[in-house]
């Protein structure tokens, strides 16, 4: 049996699930001071009436790294970076205790200048001297050559708890968001460990002995082991559970766009050919961008909760949320009071929305139902409006080769797939506005855990192979060997895909090859002179996401 | 977070699946490691600063300015649609105001494709910058443009097509051509019957360093663009001027080539040659972003740059400066150009021009009406190796009345004589671009 666990901004949502489908399901008000009791309420509650050793694996995902960021309540991180000649490593400062180092490493790899020693040692000492426990090694094309990084973490070791080495993270290139990566990551190292004992403690006291994951903001799980080393993977992973949840629960074949309304705000998804798309650089916390992965999601202001509001002659509703709706003991008008008023909603006590909605009405010289009306108009409308700029943004994304420019083929979705509180309310409507047949699953209500129940286990990795120097670099592994001169793409796919099974294989995560896919191989000639001098190989590949299982109905 | 003080639009376009052929340095990887630096440097998180997909250019795009033998899609691939495309798309983004400025790092390059194109020359098919120049104006109407060609060799593709066009000012920095292909390019080299003093050329003896691109952009090349005043400055942005490249023997920089595009305030750039692909054009394309943006760029070092090793000698101090005079003299007060024979009010040309890349030998004879109110009907006649005799006659925007009737009077004449194997006319006032 699988238990899916989401800690969402209001609500924490249990499931558990055997092979047939939803056994039960729990809701929990969020206490956002004590994750762990929200989790373990959860927990106990969705487990109650089962045998505990049947559960084999609870999957997690919790907002609990980022509010750290977002509340700022992060440890001070030594950050010591060394980029070289550029753009000026101080744009990127970060934190509390920053420090630029010396040294330089160009785009192949090549060391150009050494790591200044005793400036290293200085700013190490520097650091600890301030109380700084936990690290973040950072240089400049360290994917390409971690050397530096990890001389960094050997000069560390000693007088730290914990530090990140920027290439562990990722094969992505940016300096700029490996630094601010590899900086929360550290930041939120202890608070996230601390809970992730408590957790386990937590299940054990339960009786249960069961696989534990984290939910990932790419729709992907990793174990708990890999995230108390990687804990700012778990960061944003809301959305993935909710597009994760739909995939679930629907059988999502064409060009969709997904709308998980929630009491706040709306989360638009684009399918494409029933895959989610991910957002191609990483995602963005706290106004600094990461080399976090994450399914392609955007986040606007319409939830049904928004308080209504006129300005001249346009009724609005959002992007601000003053309390629950009147009919739910509410103060002002939201969108909820509007729909019940339309006849589109029955939802709580539709004496107090008529009466709300009448007041604001009358307030500014307009009849109940033009209000509501025009407000639920505004909502859909700036949901249409919304998804049609993250088409737009999808299909100018950049390509980099001719096939691509002359093959590619524009998203034109045909369905939409609409979850949350308000979803049935809405369905019409956005049916009309988008000219599109909808789906509104059922049990959307839980579709979050489902989500987080379902997801598989993902990881991916970059190698890099220059057969002129006779390397090859994997960053996230910590792989870097000698290769032969004859080393072909072909090779590099087939080890670069051995190099994944073994790293799982090893965390006790079978996956079979073909559960993996090629995301990237390429080949380049390098010429020197007049010859050919080599080949730069690249490859990417990852195993495939998805969902262990399809849900239909409750059991 | 970094802000841009000129919002810029970056079409990034490597054709990562195309070469000349496969040892040609015009190839797969050239743009490689550009990106890898650019990505890596974050450029494209940089607040203001945008990346956009090239336009694909249509063969109306191509025929607005050239004279393609024996037509469009016998001298091009989908991979020179997509790089003047490229082109189109940062003159599109600048001229609609949704950036201030845009940089085409696209490939393959162009300014070596004259107006009648029998084939590749010096690696180009169609000219980028003259297909964008010609969409400016065709879309946003009649313009002042400088077109300021800093590659190492000389534009003489560029140069022939804005040769009789004193709205476009063409100015091109280079390697003297008695020293590099395509060995042309002197400042005796100043423009047709009518455009005479808009075209500029500056040729440089090798081993020019720093000092002397900077000195020569001061006070060769801006003085005359500040005279002109033109509505628009694009720069065709070659990087083989690098002490690096291989195939050339200038000693320029990535700082220089940034304090170049500081000075110079290209509004679009497009990228022309430059082999050196590991060792300059991560680092001068990086310092060109960064300059056009407005973004410090004063730390952007190649890892072995060495300022002494490569500075210029006194004698090359001494020449450029006395360059100096002898170009501004070319714009402020042209020589007679005594190279056309006097044809009944025509200025009429014989020229021979090679194709190296194609091995291509093509024969023309180019007449243009002497006119005092207009840039002057121009005629073509060009054969070749490969093709039959063809026949192009261009009508330049605001063409006088004798003009018009000239050019369809001429085209008329080559439709009955049965001489040509394809007749074209780009008639520039009614935007009509057709061959028969």
């Amino acid at each position: 049996m699988l238990v899916g666990i989401d800690v969402g901004g209001t609500h924490t949502d249990a499931v558990l699930l055997d092979d047939r489908g939803v056994v039960d399901s729990f809701k929990v008000v969020t206490d956002h001071h004590n994750l762990l009791t929200s989790i373990h309420e959860a927990l106990a509650a969705v487990t109650k009436n089962t045998d505990k050793g049947a559960v084999t694996r609870i999957n997690l995902s919790t907002t609990l790294s980022t509010n750290a960021i977002v509340e700022d309540r992060l440890e001070d991180v030594g950050v010591i970076v060394s980029s070289g000649p550029g753009i000026d490593p101080e744009n990127f400062r970060i934190g509390n205790c920053y420090v630029v180092i010396p040294g330089s490493i160009d785009h192949r790899g090549t060391v150009i200048k050494d790591l200044d020693q005793q400036e290293l040692k200085q700013a190490v000492k520097r650091c600890s001297t301030r109380g700084v426990r936990v690290f973040a090694a950072v240089t400049k094309f360290s994917t390409r050559n971690p050397d530096q990084e990890n001389e960094v973490a050997r000069h560390v070791e000693e007088l730290s708890d914990f530090i990140t080495p920027g290439h562990t993270i990722s094969g992505n290139l940016s300096f700029p968001r490996r630094v601010a990566t590899a900086y929360y990551n550290s930041a939120v190292w202890r608070i996230y460990n601390r809970f992730a004992d408590a957790i386990q403690e937590s299940i054990r006291n339960l009786g249960i002995e069961a696989q534990l994951n984290i939910l990932k903001a790419d729709g992907g799980t990793m174990p708990f082991d890999l995230a108390r080393k990687l804990p700012v993977e778990s960061i944003l992973s809301g959305p993935a559970a909710s597009i994760m949840g739909i995939i679930s629960l629907c059988d999502i074949t064409e060009d969709s766009i997904i709308l998980d309304i929630g009491g706040t705000t709306t989360d638009i998804a684009v399918f494409a050919s029933g895959a989610p798309l991910l957002e191609r650089d990483g995602v963005a916390l706290n106004a600094h961008r990461t080399l976090v992965r994450a399914l392609q999601n955007k986040s606007i202001g319409i939830g049904g909760d928004s308080a209504l509001w006129v300005s001249g002659d346009s009724v609005k509703a959002g992007p601000h949320r003053e309390g629950p709706a009147m009919a739910n003991n509410g103060n002002v008008p939201t969108l909820v009071d509007a729909l019940n008023v339309t006849g589109a909603a029955a939802c709580g006590d539709t004496v107090k929305s008529a009466g709300g909605i009448a007041e604001l009405a009358k307030k500014h010289g307009l009849s109940s139902d033009r209000l509501a009306a025009q407000a639920v108009a505004c909502a859909v409308d700036t949901i249409k409006k919304e998804a049609d700029a993250l088409l737009r943004r999808i299909h100018e994304r950049p390509v980099y080769t001719i096939h691509e420019m002359l093959e590619g083929t524009a998203i034109v979705p045909k369905k939409l797939y609409i979850m949350g509180g308000p979803a049935q309310a809405f369905s019409g409507l956005l049916s009309d506005t988008f000219g599109m047949e909808t789906v509104t699953p059922e049990n959307y209500a839980v579709a979050n855990a489902i989500g987080a129940a379902v997801a598989k286990t993902t990881f991916d990795v970059e190698l890099f192979a220059d057969t002129c120097k006779g390397l090859i670099v994997v960053p996230n592994l910590n792989i870097r060997k000698r290769t032969p001169r004859s080393y072909s793409v072909r090779e590099a796919r087939e080890d670069a895909k051995q190099f994944l099974m073994d790293y799982l294989g090893a965390l006790g995560i079978g996956v079979a090859e073909s559960e993996i896919e090629i995301l990237e191989s390429s080949e380049f000639k390098m010429v020197q002179g007049y010859h050919s001098s080599g080949s730069d190989i690249r490859v990417k590949c990852q195993v495939k996401p998805g969902v262990v299982m399809n849900v239909h109905g409750l059991t | 977070m970094i802000t841009a003080r000129n919002s810029m639009g970056l079409i990034f376009f490597p054709a990562y699946d195309w070469a000349i052929s496969p040892s040609h340095p015009e190839r797969e990887e050239r743009l490689l490691y550009t990106q890898d630096q650019l990505w890596e440097e974050g450029v494209f998180d940089i607040n203001g600063i945008r990346e956009f997909k090239p336009d694909i250019a249509v063969e109306q795009d191509v025929m607005r300015a050239h004279f393609c033998f024996p037509d469009v899609a016998r001298v091009t691939t989908s991979s020179h649609m997509i790089s003047a495309g490229g082109a189109i798309r940062a003159a599109r983004l600048v001229m609609e105001g949704e950036t201030d400025r845009a940089f085409a790092l696209v490939r393959p390059p162009g300014h070596h494709a004259m107006k009648a194109v029998h084939g590749n020359r010096g690696f180009c098919n169609i000219n980028n910058e003259a297909i964008m120049i010609e969409y400016i104006r065709d879309h946003y109407g009649r313009k002042k443009i400088a077109l300021v060609d800093t590659d190492c060799h000389h534009g003489d593709g560029s140069q022939d097509m804005y040769w009789h066009d004193p709205d476009v000012l063409y100015i091109s920095i280079h390697q003297d051509g008695r020293t590099l292909y395509p060995g042309s390019g002197f400042v005796s080299e100043q423009g047709g019957p009518n455009a005479r003093g808009r075209t500029i050329n500056i040729p440089l003896p090798p081993e020019t360093s720093e000092d002397g691109f900077l000195y020569t952009v001061e006070n060769m090349v801006m003085p005359i663009i500040d005279d002109f005043k033109p509505d628009l400055i694009v720069n065709s942005a070659g990087q083989d001027n690098h002490y690096t490249d291989p195939i050339t023997n200038m000693n320029f920089s990535a700082q220089g080539y940034a304090l170049l595009n500081e000075r110079l305030a290209p509004d679009i750039a497009v990228l022309e040659g430059g082999y050196s692909i590991q060792g300059a054009l991560p680092y001068v394309n990086l310092g060109i972003v960064l300059a056009m943006a407005g973004v410090d760029f004063s730390h952007v070092r190649e890892p072995d740059y060495n300022k002494q090793a490569i500075q210029q000698s006194r004698q090359t101090d001494d020449y450029i400066k006395r360059l100096t005079d002898t170009v501004l003299k070319s714009y402020f007060d042209p020589d007679p150009d005594n190279s056309y024979v006097d044809s009944d009010g025509y200025a009429v040309k014989k020229k021979s021009i090679f194709y190296d890349t194609d091995g291509i030998r093509e024969n023309q004879l180019e007449s243009i009406r002497v006119c005092d109110s207009c840039a002057g009907v121009i005629s073509i006649e060009s054969s070749s190796s490969v093709n039959e005799l063809g026949l192009g006659i261009e009508i330049p925007f605001a063409a006088c009345d004798i003009c018009r009737q000239e050019g369809m009077r001429l085209l008329e004449e080559a439709r009955e004589s049965g001489r040509y194997q394809t007749v074209q006319l780009i008639n520039r006032p009614l935007k009509e671009y057709v061959r028969l």
